[in-house]
C-alpha cells in the first residue's frame, strides 16, 4: 500500500508540472458502470482528482407509485428495486408491513425465508463476482459464477414460476409452500458449491494479477464509513464487524450461528473478501436451517385488505449490498401515507466520491465495481 | 444508556423544542419544531455517542399545513435508535442542513429537496438527484399535479361512496 502510494505521489508531481486537468464523462453508456450511471470525474493525467456521480436515469418514483397502492399490491414493485436480490426485496417490504401491523408468520415460513434469503445472497454475491472478474478482465469466472447462480435461479424458478422478479413472499409468510422435493435439492446443490469456492480462489484470490489490481485501491477510511453511513460488505471491509443479522437480528437469524467477515484496510481487496467468505457463511446458515425446518403452515391468517394502525416505522435489514431500511408512515388506510426506501446502494455509492481521488482512471471501475451498485435501486 | 435515558436527556436540555416523545418498540420518538433541529442532532450526535444516520426522509402532512423531515439514528457501538421528526412549515419549508455532522445526509436531502421542494440552509450543493434539473414541481408533495399522471379509481372517490376492492 504505501509503495503504491508513494508511486501515485511521484506521478501527481510529474503531472502537477505539465498537464492540466480536464473533466471527462464516464458513462451514462459504459459497460462497466453496471447500469446507467454517469461519472462525471475530473483528470490529471491518468490520476483522477475529484468525481461527481449522476443518476436518475431510470428513476420512476418508485415512492408515489407506493402510496397509491394497497399494502398487497406494493410487493410486485419492491423486485424491480434490487433485481439481483428480488426475493430478499420482499422480504423486507413484508417484514417492514409485519412489524407495523404486528403479525407473526409461521415457524415454517420463517426458516423458508432463511433458506430463500441466503440463497439469493449467495446469487446476488455470485453475479458480483463474476461481473466483478469482468471488469477485471477475468472473464473465466464470469462464467463460472453464473453457471453456479443458474443453479439457485432453477432452485427459486421450482418455488415461484419465475427466475428473477419473484413476488413470492406475502404480509403474512410466503406465496406457497416449496414442491416436494425442493429441500433435497437445495442440499445437494450446496454440495456441488462448496468446492467450487476453491475452484474461485485458484483463478481469483491466488492470483497475483488480480492481487496487484485490487490492493490499496479506493480506500475508504472508517471514519468515512461511518459518516457516509455505508452498510454491507463496503462498511465491514472497511473494519467494522457490523451485520443487522446478528446485531439487530430479525426473522429467525438469532438462532444460527455465523461469522460475519471483516476487512481491515477498506480497499476493494477487503470488500472482495468479505463478500467471498460471506458467500461460506450462507451455506452454514442455509445447512442449520435445512436440519431444523419444521413442518406446517407458510402463511399466516391475515386479512385481505390490510389496513395499518395509525403509526410510522423503520425497519431495516441486511441485503447482500447493506442496510435496506423502509420508512412507512401509515394513516390507518389500506394505503401506506408516505413509504420511504433506504436504498443500501444509494447510500454506499454516496461515499464513492471519497474512495476515487488519488486512484488511477483504470481502477475507476474496479472501485465502482467494489460497491456493487444496483442503478434501479439507486434510481428508484 | 437506555432509550428511556435518552428521551430524558434530550428532553431536559431541548425544553421547549419538543412537542411530543415517546418510546415506542424500543426507539426514542421525537417530535421537534424546525428551528433547533441542528443542535438535537449535533447532541445526540456529540455528546449522546449516536453517530450514524441511517436514514432522512420527508414526509408531507398537507391537512396540517406542515412538513416533517425524520432522521433515523443509530449507533454501531450501542444499542438504541432514534426517530427525530422535525416539524416546518410547508409554505416555508426551510431547515437546518446536517451534513456538517454526516455526510450521507448530502444525498438524502438532495433527495428531499428534489422530491419534497424542503430546502436546507448551509448544504454545499442542493439541487435535484433523481429528477432532470429543468423539472418542474416536487411530485412526493400530497397535492402535486402532472398532466401525465395517470388517476386511480379510488382518487376520485366522494366522500361516502363504495370503495372499488384494491386488494386481490
Amino acid at each position: 500500500m504505501t509503495t503504491v502510494n508513494l508511486q501515485l505521489q511521484q506521478v501527481q508531481e510529474r503531472t502537477a508540472e505539465t498537464m492540466e486537468e480536464m473533466w471527462v464523462n464516464m458513462g451514462p453508456q459504459h459497460p462497466s458502470t453496471h447500469g446507467v450511471l454517469r461519472l462525471l470525474i475530473k483528470l490529471d493525467g491518468e490520476i483522477i482528482h475529484e468525481c461527481i456521480p449522476y443518476m436518475g436515469y431510470m428513476h420512476r418514483c418508485h415512492e408515489k407509485i407506493g402510496e397509491n397502492r394497497a399494502y398487497v399490491q406494493i410487493i410486485p414493485y419492491t423486485d424491480r428495486l434490487d433485481y439481483l436480490a428480488s426475493m430478499y426485496m420482499n422480504w423486507a417490504y413484508c417484514l417492514c408491513c409485519e412489524r407495523l401491523m404486528e403479525i407473526r408468520i409461521p415457524e415454517r415460513a420463517e426458516y423458508l425465508r432463511v433458506i430463500i434469503g441466503e440463497l439469493q445472497r449467495i446469487a446476488s454475491h455470485l453475479i458480483w463476482l463474476g461481473t466483478f472478474g469482468l471488469d477485471l478482465g477475468n472473464f473465466t469466472l464470469f462464467m463460472w459464477c453464473f453457471r453456479e447462480r443458474e443453479m439457485i435461479l432453477d432452485l427459486f424458478e421450482a418455488v415461484s414460476g419465475q427466475r428473477l422478479n419473484y413476488s413470492f413472499m406475502r404480509i403474512g409468510g410466503l406465496a406457497l409452500d416449496v414442491p416436494e422435493g425442493w429441500l433435497a435439492d437445495v442440499k445437494s446443490f450446496l454440495a456441488w458449491l462448496k468446492p467450487r469456492f476453491v475452484e474461485y480462489d485458484r483463478i481469483s484470490t491466488d492470483n497475483v494479477i488480480w492481487q496487484k489490481r485490487i490492493q490499496g485501491v479506493g480506500i475508504l477510511k472508517p471514519e468515512d464509513a461511518v459518516s457516509y453511513a455505508c452498510s454491507g460488505p463496503v462498511l465491514r471491509g472497511s473494519g467494522f464487524r457490523w451485520d443487522l443479522r446478528r446485531d439487530d437480528p430479525y426473522g429467525i437469524y438469532d438462532r444460527f450461528a455465523f461469522d460475519v467477515p471483516m476487512g481491515t484496510r477498506g480497499d476493494v481487496w477487503d470488500r472482495f473478501w468479505v463478500r467471498r467468505l460471506e458467500m461460506e457463511e450462507s451455506v452454514k446458515i442455509v445447512e442449520q436451517a435445512l436440519k431444523a425446518i419444521p413442518l406446517g403452515q407458510v402463511l399466516a391468517p391475515v386479512a385481505k385488505k390490510l389496513r395499518a394502525p395509525v403509526g410510522d416505522i423503520y425497519s431495516r435489514v441486511e441485503t447482500p449490498r447493506g442496510e435496506l431500511g423502509h420508512y412507512l408512515v401509515a394513516d390507518g388506510s389500506e394505503r401506506p401515507y408516505r413509504y420511504k426506501v433506504r436504498a443500501p446502494t444509494f447510500v454506499n455509492l454516496s461515499a464513492l466520491p471519497v474512495m476515487l481521488p488519488g486512484c488511477y482512471i483504470a481502477d475507476c471501475v474496479a472501485v465502482l465495481g467494489s460497491i456493487d451498485i444496483v442503478l434501479c435501486e439507486v434510481d428508484r | 444508556m437506555t432509550v428511556e435515558e435518552i428521551v430524558q436527556q434530550i428532553q431536559s436540555r431541548f425544553q421547549e423544542q419538543i412537542r411530543t416523545s415517546e418510546v415506542r418498540r424500543g426507539e426514542a420518538c421525537l417530535i421537534i419544531k424546525g428551528d433547533k433541529s441542528f443542535e438535537i442532532c449535533r447532541f445526540i450526535k456529540e455528546e449522546l455517542g449516536y453517530d450514524y444516520l441511517n436514514c432522512l426522509s420527508g414526509v408531507d402532512w398537507i391537512t396540517e399545513g406542515e412538513m416533517e423531515v425524520v432522521y433515523n439514528i443509530s449507533s454501531l457501538k450501542q444499542p438504541g435508535k432514534i426517530t427525530l421528526r422535525a416539524r416546518i412549515p410547508r409554505n416555508e419549508p426551510v431547515l437546518r442542513s446536517v451534513v456538517p455532522l454526516w455526510g450521507t445526509a448530502n444525498w438524502h436531502e438532495r433527495e428531499a429537496f428534489d422530491l419534497f421542494g424542503i430546502r436546507f440552509e448551509n448544504h454545499p450543493d442542493l439541487r435535484r438527484i433523481l429528477l432532470p434539473e429543468d423539472w418542474i414541481g416536487h411530485p412526493l408533495r400530497k397535492d402535486y399535479q402532472d398532466e401525465r399522471f395517470v388517476s386511480y379509481p379510488w382518487q376520485d372517490r366522494k366522500p361516502g361512496g363504495v370503495a372499488r376492492p384494491t386488494s386481490a
